[in-house]
């Protein structure tokens, strides 16, 4: 009885100290979003990033957004973007913006801030951002040194621009849609300088948040933009909070203190146990537009032999990688693209089965009836689950006789041993930036020098020269068909690398949560907007 | 103040060798900080760029000469991944480091010298058992069990703190325990056998003998005796904790110091790393400054001696 009344003692002593501690800016019945992140950002400027996306979704606004549908399904909507129209020769894409789109500290956003964040990404000594944008008229000649403004687009007056590109570019409405394409404050660029993403009140953006503290590794804190053109958002703040232990942010979740559990950070034992079950029904999933795949470098002997390759794809039993991995949440995918993404096409599927038996006789055939010895390169830095992949493909191509050993690098180094393409067989994941097929097929086979940074070597010319080419056909009917035939020659006809699964992402909510909308392509990030609350 | 002078300048070349010994380490291993920065979406193009604007294309001498002239400066370069002053970064981290640390030892001083007094005292009784059992474990569970323990008995399941840090003392009640206990434990310890071992000396027989008072003995002879390792090992723990405790930081969500030495790691991010590493090193000498100072103060005999 003692006992009890001393626990009740601390517990309501607890209370009191941590309602002091938490006394939050919101009004009454303002609603807080509480989410958790396993690390924190390194940066809100989305030019000096390829991963930070969560920020900037949130704060800021692109030209054209994907909208999610219940369904499943994807389209591309006007976002500050009133309208737009392309030329015949598909070039020339002329824009007119919403007459009512204001930063968050009351400046009108014009086409002159278009022009200068196009500028930036290009201008920026250390931008990570000119990668799918080069294809702006100009850029090139930027990043070569040559000049400081970018030919490629054109303000006629504050509301109409107009972006002219290199060559005709069929997903280019969809580039505008990504994080990449977020639309900075000229002002407050040149104000900010080095703070711009840094320093909550030197990053200002048009969207429907606006960030208001960042204390590093710790926490950061959004607030609604009450100057944002839009539907404001359900939730008025958002807290974020870093939980770099994964039992922790688990705990925390189930304690009521983080609203949306990205389940990525969760060992797949812990989801599969707790959340399906006693979770069911606050599960949300959506596709991931990202391929997994093993690549199969065609520049180390003996997986030069295409014989060696096709053998190697049989040898690999991706179902139980799946399920034994990954509790079965995904589907496998024969070829390049991701399921349920443009350019997925069903025609090139179902013709990989696992066939150990199959892969000794080829192996046979092609000259090595006793296999061979290779290497596994796995990079130490990556997730456990992926690790993991390789003891089962070590096992895999060990029953046809290929001796595997595991080899393992820091991630810095297997970054490098991957760039100079000597890495003969790894395994990783390429999950879409904007939704079409040249965002993944370009990467890895539109050309010789990008090929050997992935450690993939494809070696047909000719390939790779109408790989980079299919983005200029602007029918897209035929666009599409040229990709699956690509697709069909670099996969099933040369095996260079062994197509694997597409996952699904899970998130759980808690009971706060009315409705959450994940990132289209399946990120951990999302815009808070699309989050509703009770 | 001489000693303190001589030790301070003869902090110099230990300074110079840690300096020196990291940058070359890291220049040694394989592997490029730009490809890191990048993770998937690397090109030719921006691996190229980005490894001249970081300087990586410069021999190594020419690296180590600005860095070194920079230090001189005061500025440790700016974070390749967090893109701010790695200064900054790191006296950002420090006050939170300093709080758990302060907090800690407070912790692990009074449990483990009151539990090492009273274990000494009664000698070989039940309280000795039962304290020395305590600091045993203290010292031999690692700090990440005790830790989740701490966090999941009196944070998840009676909810009587809060689960992570939200800067508040009473967030860092759990994690203080967590890092202070095992201090608590080897303090105790060797304020233990410490003091049995002066309670054995002929001077305090010499001290009974003549009829002191036995709290007087304890307090005022034995024990100002037996502490001088004790102090020697809390000065040189306080130092270790101020240099950062990444599991105790990373379970409790601790922004401190421990946690952005480990990022600077996984990134290979080589300006926090020099940073981070020459920081703890200056907080480690002082630490053991401060201890030799003391030494001094409690015991004339070194200071003669010196």
């Amino acid at each position: 009885m003692k006992i009890r009344n001393l626990s009740t003692l601390l517990v309501s002593a607890g209370l009191i100290l941590g309602l002091a501690t938490s006394a939050s800016a919101a009004d009454d019945g303002d609603k807080i979003l509480h989410l958790g992140w396993g690390a924190d950002i390194q940066t809100m400027d989305v030019h000096k990033t390829t991963d930070n996306y969560a920020v900037p979704l949130s704060i800021f606004d692109r030209l054209l957004e994907v909208q999610l549908n219940d369904d499943g399904s994807t389209e591309l909507v006007n976002s500050i973007a009133k309208d737009y129209e392309i030329s015949d020769d598909g070039l020339t894409y002329s824009f007119t913006l919403r007459d009512d789109v204001y930063f968050s500290d009351g400046t009108q956003l014009t086409a002159e801030d278009v022009e200068a964040t196009f500028t930036r990404m290009f201008t920026l000594e250390d931008s990570v951002q000119t990668d799918f944008t080069t294809c702006i008229k100009g850029a090139q000649a930027i990043l070569d040194g040559e000049t400081d403004t970018l030919e490629g687009v054109h303000v006629t007056d504050d509301l109409h621009f107009e972006i002219t590109l290199e060559e005709p570019f069929a997903g280019f409405l969809s580039v505008l849609a990504t994080p990449t394409c977020c639309i900075m404050s000229k002002a407050n660029l040149e104000e900010a300088g080095d703070d711009f993403g840094q320093v909550p009140e030197k990053t200002i953006g048009s969207g429907p948040y606006m960030v208001t503290e960042w204390i590093r590794n710790d926490s950061l804190t959004l607030v609604r933009n009450p100057k944002y053109w839009g539907e404001p958002a359900s939730a008025a703040e958002v807290h974020y909070k870093v939980y770099p232990e994964a039992a922790s942010l688990n705990m925390a979740f189930q304690n009521g203190d983080v609203d949306i559990l990205d389940c990525e950070f969760l060992d797949t034992a812990i989801v599969e146990s707790v959340y399906e079950t006693a979770y069911a029904d606050q599960m949300v999933n959506v596709n991931r537009l990202g391929t997994y795949y093993l690549s199969l470098n065609m520049g180390v002997e003996p997986m030069t032999d295409v014989k060696v390759r096709k053998a190697m794809q049989m040898a690999i039993d991706r179902q139980s990688i799946l399920d034994s991995i990954f509790g079965g949440n995904g589907v496998l995918v024969d070829g390049i693209y991701p399921a349920g993404a443009i350019g997925f096409s069903e025609d090139n599927q179902g013709w990989l089965q696992y066939d150990p038996e199959g892969a000794k006789a080829l192996l046979a055939e092609a000259g090595y009836p006793d296999g061979f010895d290779v290497e596994l390169s796995v990079d130490s830095g990556s997730s456990q689950n992926r690790q993991n992949i390789y003891q089962i493909v070590q096992q895999n191509l060990q029953d046809v006789g290929i001796n595997a050993n595991i080899v393992n690098y820091d991630k810095s180094s297997w970054l490098a041993k991957r760039t100079s393409g000597e890495i003969p067989i790894y395994t990783s994941t390429w999950t879409l930036d904007y939704n079409d097929p040249s965002n993944i097929i370009d990467v890895f086979f539109s050309s010789a020098e990008g090929s050997k940074i992935r450690s993939i070597n494809y070696q047909d010319q000719e390939i790779m020269t109408r790989v980079a080419d299919a983005k200029k056909i602007l029918d897209e009917n035929e666009r599409l068909a040229e990709y699956a035939a690509l697709e069909k020659k670099i996969v099933e006809e040369d095996a260079s690398w062994v197509p694997l699964f597409c996952l699904q992402h899970k998130f759980v909510v808690s009971d706060k949560i009315e409705k959450f909308v994940p990132h289209w392509a399946g990120y951990g990030d999302f815009n808070c907007a699309n989050v509703v609350m009770k | 103040m001489k000693i303190v002078l001589k030790r301070l300048l003869s902090m110099i070349p230990v300074l110079l060798g840690v300096i020196l010994l990291t940058f070359i380490l890291l220049r040694v291993v394989p592997g490029n900080p730009v490809s890191i920065l990048l993770g998937e979406h690397y090109n030719q193009e921006t691996i190229e760029r980005l490894t001249s604007y970081m300087n990586l294309d410069k021999s190594v001498l020419e690296q180590f000469l600005s860095y070194a002239a920079g230090i001189l400066r005061g500025d440790l370069g700016v974070s390749y991944v967090m893109k701010k002053p790695v200064t900054d970064l790191i006296f950002q981290a420090f006050p939170y480091t300093v709080k758990l640390a302060l907090l800690s030892a407070a912790i692990a001083w009074f449990i483990g010298l009151g539990a090492g007094i009273v274990a000494a005292l009664k000698q070989n009784k039940l309280a000795d058992h039962l304290f020395m059992g305590f600091s045993l474990a203290g010292v031999s569970v690692p700090i990440f069990m005790t830790a989740l323990f701490l966090q999941y008995v009196f944070a998840f399941r009676i909810k009587v703190f809060p689960l992570s840090s939200d800067g508040s003392l009473i967030s860092l009640v759990l994690p203080a325990i967590a890092l202070g206990w095992n201090s608590a434990g080897s303090i105790a310890r060797m304020t233990r056998s410490s003091l049995v071992d002066v309670m054995q000396a002929d001077y305090i027989d010499t001290a009974k003998a003549k009829g002191v008072r036995h709290s007087a003995v304890i307090f005022g002879h034995a024990l100002k005796n037996s502490l001088l390792p004790v102090i020697t090992m809390m000065a040189m723990q306080l130092a270790s904790m101020m240099s950062g405790a990444v599991i105790t930081e990373s379970i409790f969500s601790i922004p401190g110091i421990g946690r952005l030495a480990t990022q600077a790691v996984q990134n290979r991010d080589m300006p926090l790393l020099q940073g981070t590493i020459l920081f703890t090193t200056i907080i480690v000498i002082f630490g053991n400054l401060i201890a030799d100072v003391l030494y001094g103060i409690i015991d004339p005999r070194i200071r003669r001696a010196v």
